[in-house]
């Protein structure tokens, strides 16, 4: 999906002939009467049909090719029509004339309408056009000399242990990456995870790596594998080769692979993917199926078109957001008094017809996401899947990020209504700390930004915004404050506010430096919360203090959780884990989940008091550290 | 459950496809479906490539199949396609089964040598089908219960095939293993001592290796070196293939084997000596010279002796093996009788390595077990087997991991997973220096640590203090 310029469409008429797939499309033809492969080569009425599409891209995009409409005054009428476009989907695909296809990129179209109210319309420079075009080749370059991400599969390069940059997370930068890579390049096919949407026609949606055009034959090869398992009346999961996992996953006409040698279980893999699908339908909602059943060879690249962005940094996030496979949302630390006053108005605007509304922050390192408070309308309740995709959406698209800015976008949110477009109105109070409110309405947007005026009245007047620029400052929980004596922490109610603030900013410094470790040996903890779906992870310490490292922890805590709720026969209840890089705990009762790191040396005995004594911590404090009561879960 | 072998150097032209099929099992299956199945498996193994072009396709997991790949010979595949639906609706273990066809393997090698170089004595592919069909047929009918074919599954998962069990009162001897000797004793087990053991019981056996000059591996319980060797005669190689060529010897054939004439155990699978009523001493194939052996068993009540001699160093065929078994007998029987009254006065029958509140499985270099009695292992719930069997699983996935990335040198792996079930027993795996330990404690208290401890004694009275900490 890197650049759809029109003018390319015919690159694909025929499959680079000298792809090394080819054969093995042959060898399944061989064998068995196989479905035909058009989907490799274009038919002539594909390419029609696109002409047609972009026709009525132009047509109805305001002129912007992308398919992103900036506007100021006209705006709302814009998204007016917006919602007839999702209200009557299929009228429209009709009466478009140019068959499905048409219909739905119309809608698209507009679905990435943006009202820019304030900010000045910069057709070129802004909406998703960013994340694709231009800064597509840019994104590209400046990757290749920072990040790790790029990871080519070099032995012992995952283990390299002590090197590496301190944090080098910060500096990831989404987008696509090596898109002059495809199926024949050595490079490409040494990557550590690929992941792959394909049509069930075998056409290409997205690729992580190179460019999907150039990856046609590659494409019609895994929609080989998968439907010839098929013809067989099943369905394959995966394959393994040495270190090398094929998994599969099929949804509907939507096809997903994802081929790694990261040794995460399939488990993991499978779970990434349908968060990969969950994304796309975030953007896009189910009602794909629709064009794909009218035209089995319907082109959904230009649909995504310049969202490239998104998926990758999803991608990115799987390997160090835990939410990703804790399938929990994590809260930023807060006095309770704070976020009661946050979850107050929050409330105030919910029962004003907002569905939900949203108060979260980025976390400084990464873009991870942290609630601040969030409220649901009655009897509706937000999946933390659904909240890491919105949060993911939000934050890597450039556009939203325009401080002071507001956005209206439309939004399907996969676990709560995969079928409906919900209109996110999106606003960032500042770098760090932004609104969602979502709605069904499309004519919301003037109401939604008169909740916008109202909360953040309330929460200049309460301070809670400064409290949350605090609370980012200062970090989370850290393992150096478990004392070994309990005591201490029984009744106090803050470590936040035990701190003294003139000291914060040096202690920040220091301390994501040169952590120490806590006692016992213990380098690190997550906490789940079964109940809350939210979970806590406690800051990364000494030695855990590198990338890569915090990576290879991050892994151990995905393999240590597939093997913990083991399917058929799990959850199981206590797990005890020695190799030579931790010792790792992990128990797991109906109330929580923990998951701690020690050192490999550490002693048994004293690993189970510590964290026994974690736990009591988070329980002492999960007054700050959680959202409770407020949460729509309650009801 | 289906069993096929293809080689992919052969058929690769259009509407020669069958060509590449050596074996299919059920063979009453439609070419059609028998080509898909070789289709689908060749397509894989040619996609994986793409990505890990060092290590080949393993395994294909579907919703309701499993496919096992192994490639047996360079470019000659072996595929298990295994119904999860029909056989144990758990997962199988894909290791497990993968064991199973290195298993047929290395037997049909050690009877008929490699499949590649019978396919290029005969290239048209019919000497070899013909010798695959009744082979792995014969081993197969194993695995049957009534009509249904058992293969292993989670149950098995305190056992480890392809290695050798050893007794323990065997430790004085010297221990040497090799490949050979697992595919022998695996033999040994399967067809020379149907009744004196029971499938998957304990024999013993030690492989002496004469110096490397002399070249004469002697798997005998016969720790004295005098006998065997000495009375090699080497001398030109005493062929007997134009004798073979005439039918397809099935060494896998059930109750074949008797005690001969000369009291050493006789079958008459490899068919009679020209004329005279002795029947012919069957040739194996060692695997890493493929040089041919004689074999010969003797059998002295539970006690099972296999002698291997070089077809070579034998000067006149059947009569020069005689003379050796002769002599064999009158140097050794003495000693046969006394070290058979002395295993079984040690060896304390099936229950020999029963450990009281354990159920184990104990590994050594992936070539010698000692485990828990199966009959002891069924009083485990179906749902510990079934943890173990997953912890098994990951395991091996860890090994696997730590040899890829350290492919020179050759670091075991250091792992002490103790992990509490639901239903509350806890499943550990040990790994140590070469050494694998499995457990499965069901009465265990509920603290990690007493299990930890459970484990540390087991280790210090049985392992020599190996999965110790300290």
């Amino acid at each position: 999906m890197s650049s759809s310029d029109s003018s390319s469409s015919s690159a694909s008429d025929d499959p680079n002939p000298k792809l090394k797939p080819q054969p093995l499309e042959s060898q399944f033809q061989s064998s068995l009467t196989l479905e035909d492969s058009d989907g490799v080569a274009r038919t002539d009425d594909a390419s029609v049909a696109e002409q047609q599409q972009e026709q009525q891209d132009e047509g109805s995009g305001n002129g912007s090719v992308d398919g992103v409409v900036n506007v100021e005054d006209n705006g709302h009428r814009d998204s007016s029509d917006r919602e007839e476009g999702i209200g009557s989907g299929e009228a429209r695909d009709g009466d478009g004339g140019s068959g499905g296809g048409g219909g739905v990129v119309w809608r698209r179209a507009n679905s990435e309408v943006e009202l820019e109210v304030e900010a000045p319309a910069s057709p070129s420079s802004s909406g998703y056009a960013g994340g694709r075009g231009s800064s597509g080749a840019s994104s590209a370059s400046r990757a290749d000399d920072a990040s790790e991400e790029d990871e080519i599969e070099v032995v012992g390069n995952d283990d390299g242990g002590a090197v590496g940059a301190p944090d080098s997370q910060a500096e990831w930068t989404p987008g696509k990456r090596h898109v002059d890579e495809d199926d024949a390049s050595i490079s490409w096919r040494k990557r550590k995870k690929h992941f792959f949407i394909l049509s069930n026609s075998g056409k290409p949606i997205y690729s992580r790596y190179g460019d999907e055009h150039k990856l046609a034959g590659f494409s019609a090869t895994l929609q080989a594998i998968i439907s010839f398992v098929e013809n067989g009346g099943d369905r394959v999961k995966y394959v393994k080769a040495g270190m090398h996992q094929v998994v599969f996953l099929v949804k509907g006409p939507i096809y997903l692979v994802c081929i790694s040698c990261t040794e995460e279980p399939f488990e993991s893999l499978v779970a990434q993917l349908e968060l990969v699908y969950g994304q796309m339908i975030l953007i896009l909602t189910k009602s794909l199926n629709r064009c794909f059943e009218k035209n089995p060879k319907f082109d959904m690249t230009p649909l995504l078109g310049g969202t490239d962005v998104v998926f990758s940094a999803l991608i990115h996030s799987f390997s160090w957001n835990p939410a990703a496979f804790l399938h929990a949302y994590a809260c930023l630390p807060l006095p309770y008094a704070t976020r009661q006053a946050a979850g107050a108005i929050l409330q105030d605007v919910a029962d004003s017809g907002v569905l939900f509304a949203l108060l979260m922050c980025k976390h400084r390192v990464g873009t991870s996401l942290k609630v601040i408070s969030l409220v649901g309308a009655q009897k509706a309740s937000l999946h933390p899947d659904d909240m890491l995709l919105l949060g993911n959406f939000i934050m890597s698209s450039e556009s939203f990020r325009q401080v002071t800015s507001e956005s209206f976008s439309p939004i399907c949110l996969p676990r709560y209504n995969p079928m409906a477009f919900l209109h996110a109105y999106v606003h960032y109070f500042d770098a760090d700390t932004y609104l969602i409110l979502l709605t069904t309405r499309s004519d919301a947007f003037y109401h939604l930004k008169d909740c916008r005026i109202r909360i953040e009245t309330v929460l200049l007047k309460s301070n809670v915004l400064s409290e949350v620029q605090r609370s980012t400052l200062d970090g989370g929980m850290r393992v150096e404050d478990l004392s070994v004596d309990l005591q201490q922490h029984t009744g106090s109610t803050s470590r936040v506010e035990d701190k003294p603030h003139t000291e914060t900013p040096e202690r920040i410094r220091e301390s994501s430096l040169v952590g120490l470790g806590g006692p016992a040996g213990l380098w690190h903890f997550l906490y789940r919360s079964v109940y809350l779906d939210q979970y806590v992870s406690s800051e990364f310490s000494s030695p855990i203090n590198t990338h890569r490292q915090q990576k290879r922890l991050y892994r151990a805590y995905q393999k240590l959780y597939v093997s913990m709720h083991s399917k058929g026969i799990g959850p199981h209840k206590t797990q005890f884990r020695r190799d030579e890089n931790y010792v790792l705990l992990c128990w797991v009762t109906p109330d929580f989940e923990l998951y701690a790191a020690f050192d490999p040396l550490a002693d048994k005995a004293l690993a189970i008091k510590t964290c026994n004594k974690v736990c009591q911590w988070v329980k002492d404090v999960e007054n700050e550290i959680f959202l409770l009561g407020a949460s729509p879960f309650s009801w | 459950m289906q069993l096929c072998i293809f080689d992919l150097r052969r058929g690769q032209q259009e509407g020669q496809e069958l060509d590449k099929i050596l074996f299919f099992f059920p063979a009453d299956l439609p070419f059609a479906t028998q080509l898909s199945v070789i289709g689908l498996s060749e397509g894989l193994i040619t996609f994986t490539r793409i990505f890990s072009p060092d290590a080949a396709c393993e395994v294909i997991e579907a919703e309701r199949h499993s496919h096992v790949f192994y490639e047996a010979e360079s470019d000659i595949w072996m595929v298990m396609v295994v119904d999860k639906s029909k056989e144990s609706k758990a997962a199988c273990q894909v290791d497990a089964l993968r064991k199973v066809l290195k298993e047929v393997h290395s037997l049909f090698v050690l009877f008929h040598g490699t499949m590649r170089s019978m396919l290029e004595k005969e290239t048209s592919g019919g000497l070899i089908r013909s010798h695959l069909y009744p082979f792995i047929t014969d081993y197969l009918s194993d695995f049957l219960t009534g009509r249904k074919l058992q293969l292993p599954s989670f149950h098995d998962c305190l056992m480890e095939r392809g290695t050798v069990q050893m007794l323990t009162v065997g430790r004085e001897a010297a221990i040497e293993v090799q490949d050979d000797t697992i595919s022998l004793f695996t033999y040994a087990v399967l067809r020379l001592t149907p009744h004196a053991l029971s499938s998957g019981a304990t024999s013993w056996s030690y492989l002496q290796r004469t110096n490397a000059g002399s070249q004469v591996p002697a798997l005998s319980t016969i720790t004295n070196s005098g006998s065997v060797s000495d009375n090699i005669y080497r001398s030109r190689d005493a062929s007997l293939d134009q004798e073979n060529n005439c039918q397809v010897k099935r060494p896998l054939h059930h109750n074949r084997w008797f005690r001969g004439n000369d009291g050493f155990l006789a079958s008459d699978i490899w068919g009679t000596d020209n004329g005279s009523q002795t029947s012919v001493t069957p040739i194996v194939y060692l695997q890493l010279t493929e040089e041919r052996m004689y074999l010969c068993a003797y059998q002295h009540k539970s006690l099972t002796i296999i002698l291997l001699v070089p077809v070579s160093s034998i000067l006149n065929g059947e009569q020069g093996l005689s003379l050796v078994k002769q002599q064999v007998l009158e140097n050794a029987s003495l000693k046969m009788l006394m070290v058979e009254e002395k295993l079984s006065k040690g060896w304390g029958g099936e229950n020999a390595y029963h450990v009281s509140g354990y159920r184990y499985l104990l590994v050594d270099d992936e070539r010698v077990s000692r485990a828990s009695p199966p009959a002891k292992v069924m009083t485990l719930a179906k749902e510990s087997l079934l943890a173990l069997s997953k912890l098994r699983e990951e395991v091996n996935l860890e090994k696997k991991r730590a040899k890829c990335s350290n492919s020179e040198v050759n670091c075991d792996k250091e792992l002490e997973i103790c992990v509490r079930a639901k239903n509350g027993a806890w499943v550990i795996a040990r790994t140590s220096r070469g050494k694998e330990l499995y457990m499965v404690l069901e009465k265990a208290s509920e603290t990690l640590l007493y299990a930890a401890d459970s484990v540390e004694k087991f280790s210090n009275r049985y392992c020599s203090g190996v999965f110790s900490l300290d």
